[in-house]
């Protein structure tokens, strides 16, 4: 092993010590990360923004910063607060049946939408509604926090992994809703018998306080109608373009850009509107991941850990699937996923390109493992986190271990439900 | 004229004060900001009076304007009487309002010390140095815009004359 192979592994493993940890923010370890890699000689410009195998994936990078764009619109409808108080009312204020319908609503929302901003848009209006109920908000947290990541699962463009992933394996729209979707819809079944199970004897109901969920005006939510038509219209174009992949001939990332540039266009917002919900740190971040993992792809260290993992799985892709799905949802509930699947795929893209159709579940098992291992703990994802603050400030403190106790329960049986679907699907 | 010559006393409130007390305060002497003692009583940072009107309305209306809408005035009024309750203490804690530190002016500062060391800081209120506890002596911004005026002659219209 070279020097410059082990300072680049030394590099890695210390940015992801710091980005696990959260000692210094991760956009910042990213990027000296990534400069590192290039005083090092891991990688150069070329390398960086040029290559396919070892540079900066310009598909995800503009597909998020399309989508940000529009869903950055398109929340400026009132739409999402619209929902959920139209749900809590054809609940008629019962706590069990609102905190069903808003899990549904959330990971609906979730497959189109990036689950942080799902979640802010559904915690507020949750709070409300429990404020008016004088329940405990935290049980109807939790569950949104969870069915948004399950929920987020289920599409390309619903979890950043899965944006990773389709890059990385070549993967369409298609096959994410193919392959992903019926196992989520599977899974949210379950999880609202969960919620049922952990949450039944939290949800106290008071009939006299039906009348100040009904007296709610949901309409005066909605503040801009013309601006919700427009945005609706455009997401629509945007899913069918992504649906019809194969037809338009067009990248994901070029349709979700044309996407944000007619909406841009059509609703003639100001540009400190429109980019206000861009994370720009989040796409820095991206960029300084894929220059880290593409120094090591750049010096051989991914192909030969590639080889190894070929050569200890054979033929055994079953159990490489299994093995990859608990892992990754381990792994995930403990660190970010971003980094984690950023490293993961091209390993996941050798050994699939080894063993041909027999090994594509593996790309499976790595997206359900990370998204759904991020339930896991407070800490899993960044919706987690997120939420846990929103709660805090409301004066509805929500506890690491209150967070973690009901996170374990809820990784542990959907990712071993995640096991006989695989086998079934691909195995059996 | 110098910022002793400014001089006003204000209330000072602290981390216990609730928000009723302090919009009360703020109500009573058309103040733009409230002075907070730290636990030994010094006054030590300055909230200005919007942030204290934030602290009367729910986060979750504040997380999501278009929830303000939704809610009629008969639960608005639940949501009046329930804010009272909050304190100065969470707005300190709330990492989005952001709490000046008390800006010192000097007694023999001139106004065009005072002025500039206020816009600088964007301060609202200054406490004049020397002063301290219950009698701190303070220079508000609507004195200092007093002070200033009595330097300037008349609004002149002779421009619009010509």
């Amino acid at each position: 092993m070279s020097i410059q192979v082990i300072l680049a592994l030394a590099v890695f493993v210390g940015a992801y010590v710091l980005i696990a940890t959260e000692k210094v923010p991760r956009v910042t370890v990213a990027l000296v990360g990534a400069g590192l890699m290039v005083i090092i000689g891991a990688t150069d410009k070329r390398g960086i923004f040029f290559s396919q195998e070892s540079g900066i994936d310009w598909n995800v990078i503009f597909l998020l910063l399309g989508m940000m764009i529009i869903v950055g619109i398109l929340q400026q409808s009132g739409l999402f607060e619209f929902l959920a108080i139209w749900a809590a009312k054809r609940a008629k204020g019962r706590p069990f049946v609102i905190m069903v319908m808003l899990v549904l609503i959330t990971a609906v929302l979730s497959a189109f939408l990036d689950n942080v901003t799902t979640v802010l848009l559904i915690a507020p209006v949750t709070l409300l509604i429990c404020d008016r109920l004088t329940i405990s908000p935290i049980p109807f947290l939790i569950a949104e926090v969870m069915s948004s990541n399950i929920g987020g699962t289920a599409t390309l463009i619903g979890d950043p992994p899965n944006i990773i992933i389709a890059s990385r394996g070549g993967l369409s729209f298609n096959d994410f809703i193919v392959n992903v979707a019926p196992i989520v819809v599977i899974l949210l079944v379950v999880f609202v018998g969960l919620c049922w199970l952990m949450f039944r004897k939290q949800l106290g109901f008071d009939p006299a306080r039906v009348a100040r969920v009904m007296a709610l005006n949901e309409r005066e939510a909605i503040r801009d109608v013309p601006l919700l038509v427009k945005s609706l219209s455009v997401l629509a174009l945007v899913i069918a373009g992504f649906i019809l992949h194969s037809l338009v001939n067009l990248e994901p990332a070029i349709v979700a850009l044309l996407g944000a540039g007619l909406l841009v266009l059509i609703t003639r917002l100001e540009p400190r509107k429109i980019f206000a919900d861009v994370e720009w740190q989040t796409l820095l971040f991206f960029a300084g991941l894929f220059i880290m993992v593409g120094g090591l792809v750049s010096l051989g260290v991914i192909e030969a850990v590639g080889q190894a993992a070929i050569q200890a799985v054979g033929t055994n892709y079953l159990g490489a699937t299994a093995g990859l799905l608990f892992g990754s949802a381990v792994f995930s509930g403990i660190v970010d996923n971003i980094p984690y699947v950023a490293t993961l795929a091209p390993l996941v893209n050798d050994l699939v390109q080894a063993g041909g159709q027999p090994a594509q579940p593996l790309w499976w098992a790595l997206t359900l493992g990370a998204d759904l291992g991020g339930n896991a703990t407070a800490v899993g994802a960044s919706a987690n986190v997120v939420v846990l603050g929103i709660a805090m400030r409301n004066g509805h403190p929500i506890s690491f271990w209150t967070f973690t106790k009901y996170g374990l329960v809820v990784t542990a049986v959907t990712v071993t439900l995640c096991l006989p679907y695989l086998w079934l699907r691909y195995f059996a | 004229m110098r910022a002793s010559d400014l001089h006003v006393s204000l209330p000072i409130v602290a981390r216990e004060t609730t928000a009723l007390e302090a919009a009360r305060a703020i109500a009573a002497d058309d103040l733009v900001g409230l002075v907070i003692a730290d636990s030994a009583g010094v006054p030590s940072a300055v909230v200005s009076a919007v942030d204290v009107l934030g602290l009367l309305v729910p986060s979750y209306v504040l997380d999501d304007m278009a929830l303000a809408g939704v809610l009629d005035e008969e639960a608005a009024e639940e949501v009046w009487a329930k804010a009272g309750q909050s304190t100065i203490g969470e707005l300190i804690d709330d990492d989005r309002v952001h709490i000046y530190e008390l800006l010192r002016v000097d007694a023999d500062d001139t106004i065009l010390e005072v002025a500039a060391r206020m816009a600088n800081a964007r301060a609202q209120i200054a406490l004049i140095k020397g002063s301290s506890g219950p009698d701190a002596q303070f220079v508000t911004l609507t004195a200092l815009m007093d002070a200033i005026l009595t330097f300037c002659a008349p609004s002149d219209t002779s421009h619009n004359d010509a």
